[in-house]
């Protein structure tokens, strides 16, 4: 059931991308699919009952460490566009006055 | 010792850059040259070493098993790229070191830029990719966004929103990938890919990865960002960015398409058609700019269309044409855009027809500005004219591809006629120009001179770098360069009474452009129609 929850969730993202018209909506439908993504991936790697990671190798059962591990990079470097992506889009606001993609793309 | 040198190569210009951002110093960045040489000196040293024994080419980090340890491994393939990002970088270098001498936060974003590219392109691991990638989104926006003007905000900030997007394209493809393996080691995936490769999982993550690199690569479609990002950067980045970044979409290409999924589904056919509608569209948007740098930039898109042509093809002549054409395109646009960049800042204007009389304010670049239009459009003796014609090997009896191929050297042709024009007619009083330093024009030259020796010793340059012989190519045959002069003439002539003429539906087609949205919702459709190929066909 989750993983077709995330997967609902990156499809609104992708609808986002393609409807919105001001620069911030379309930021934030990029974050939106990034999230949606993560959490598939983290999903992926979850299991039922699972331990952490830290094992004395006699408790096998734990989940896979790969997918968080990776996936908190991504956070990290998801955060870093979405920043840079804003601050950018605050110096166009103040060049245009305006943040509507059809002012723009001329 | 020698075969861990590639972790130098990734640490040193990470290093050097954060000294250079501490320091106060003004004058730190002559770190960089001797960076360079080091680098340099150090790559020629593990090449040696390399040809008696390629095997060295795996670097395993931590000691850890290879499925699980992040991992470093160089072949054939992405030694020629390093080579050459250290040969373009210490060019850029070069040519900017005096007109940005006092700009320190450039140098430093550069010197990030090589490492990170060169850790791009040695890197075995899936995800290691993923964070290379997203990297070079973000230094290439800040070099783009560098001046702070109001066409390169906007540029910048698309480019790093569809930058991301193929970027999350990619970590899907990857999720997929690691979902279905249980590891990211590229290499071990290729030796395992042929039992997994008909499950629908794999495919969806082909599907998704083969998006991404057609956005970073701007194929057809999917184009739009690439003319405006490398129309307003500065002319040394606009340099770096049409002959190197660009080119990182193709290394994966090659990477990823034809060496770990081993070119699946008969995908070679559709590959060809792609490349081929992206040099002409790229050729069509071109002949019509006023703008010289959107000229050359919309020249990229159909150049990079041609190396598609090449590369699609998996193995033989024309695939080592493609990838030969990634370098020699590096050398000579790179060529272009410098030159261009001196003219701009002489005559403090971008549009090409009030520029006049390159050739008396400013012979030397002149000059070098015809090197680089020769080789472009093709001409024998210059490197161009050998990629060009390795390229079009594998379909030279197929006479509609063949056709198709010539309409695109010919819309070359006429687009550079257009910018050929810059070089006449009466110059600017010559009071006011002020010399172009020697410094821009040495490195110049160096691309000039390499461009021509290409052209008239790729026998033994090719035997050496793709280990293959190349055939088919009589530079002694009369044919071709009456076949050239031909293709001039008829270029110049439809020039001066089409193009110049500049019609009503040219001008239409000028002030074509894509807003973001609409290239957001072609990225999906490009997505859809890949699906449907792999699951259908």
């Amino acid at each position: 059931m989750e993983p077709l929850l995330t997967v609902i969730v990156i499809l609104i993202g992708m609808y986002g991308i393609i409807s919105s018209d001001t620069i911030i909506k379309s930021v934030f439908s990029g974050t939106i699919i990034e999230s949606g993504v993560i959490l598939l991936f983290l999903n992926l790697g979850a299991l039922q009952g699972g331990m952490i990671p830290i094992t004395d190798g006699v408790n096998i059962i734990i989940v896979d460490p790969i997918p968080q591990a990776l996936m908190i990079t991504t956070i990290v470097i998801g955060s870093t566009v979405t920043s840079l992506a804003l601050i950018l889009s605050i110096k166009v606001f103040h060049n245009n006055g305006s943040i509507a993609w059809k002012d723009i793309t001329k | 010792m020698i075969d861990q040198l590639p972790v130098l190569w990734l640490f040193l210009p990470i290093f050097i850059s954060l000294i250079m951002y501490l320091v106060k110093s003004s004058h730190i960045h002559w770190f960089i040259f001797p960076m360079q040489l080091v680098l340099i000196i150090s790559f020629v040293v593990y090449v040696i070493a390399w040809k008696s024994d390629p095997s060295m080419g795996l670097i395993i980090f931590g000691g850890w098993e290879e499925t699980i340890a992040i991992t470093f491994y160089l072949d054939a393939l992405n030694l020629t790229f390093v080579g050459l990002t250290l040969f373009f970088f210490t060019i850029i270098y070069y040519y900017s070191f005096k007109s940005n001498y006092h700009e320190k936060k450039f140098f430093f974003f550069l010197t990030f830029l090589e490492s990170v590219f060169l850790g791009l392109l040695m890197t075995n691991d899936l995800f290691n990719l993923f964070v290379f990638l997203e990297l070079t989104a973000l230094l290439v926006t800040l070099l783009i966004t560098y001046r702070k003007g109001e066409n390169a905000l906007k540029a910048g900030l698309q480019y790093l929103l569809l930058a991301s997007m193929a970027s999350i394209m990619y970590l899907i493809g990857l999720m997929l990938l690691y979902y279905v393996f249980g590891h990211l080691n590229i290499r071990l995936m290729a030796a395992t890919m042929s039992s997994f490769i008909e499950t629908s999982v794999v495919k969806l993550a082909y599907g998704f990865m083969i998006t991404a690199f057609a956005l970073k690569g701007a194929i057809f479609p999917l184009y739009a960002w690439l003319p405006k990002a490398h129309g307003v950067a500065p002319s040394s980045v606009s340099a770096l960015l049409s002959g190197l970044i660009v080119k990182a979409a193709l290394y994966l290409f090659m990477r990823i398409h034809t060496g770990m999924f081993g070119s699946p589904y008969d995908f070679g056919e559709v590959l060809f058609w792609l490349g081929m509608v992206s040099a002409l569209a790229g050729v069509g948007f071109a002949m019509v700019q006023k703008d010289v740098k959107q000229i050359l930039a919309y020249h990229t898109v159909s150049q990079v269309g041609l190396m598609l042509v090449g590369l699609s093809f998996d193995q033989g002549t024309s695939f080592i044409g493609g990838w030969m054409h990634i370098i020699h395109h590096a050398i000579f646009k790179g060529l272009l855009f410098l030159a261009v960049g001196v003219i701009i800042k002489t005559y403090k204007t971008k549009k090409v027809y009030e520029i006049h009389g390159v050739m008396k304010s400013l012979p030397w670049t002149g000059i070098l500005l015809i090197v680089g239009m020769l080789s472009i459009t093709g001409a024998p003796l210059f490197n161009g004219y050998v990629s060009k014609t390795m390229i079009k090997y594998a379909f030279a009896n197929d006479d509609m591809k063949m056709f198709l191929f010539n309409l695109v050297n010919l819309g070359t042709i006429i687009s550079f006629s257009k910018m050929a024009m810059m070089l006449f007619g009466k110059p600017i009083q010559m009071v006011k120009v002020k010399r172009a330093s020697i410094s821009q024009h040495i490195p110049m030259t160096i691309l000039a001179l390499s461009s021509l020796i290409i052209g008239l010793f790729y026998q033994p340059i090719v035997q050496f770098i793709y280990d293959f012989s190349a055939y088919g190519i009589h530079l002694d045959d009369v044919g071709i360069y009456l076949e050239y002069i031909f293709w001039v003439s008829l270029g110049f002539n439809l020039y001066y009474f089409v193009i110049k003429k500049d019609y009503r539906p040219l001008a239409k087609l000028r002030d074509l452009t894509m807003t973001f949205p609409t290239a957001n919702f072609l990225l999906l459709c490009f997505l859809v129609s890949v699906f449907a190929l792999v699951y259908i066909f």
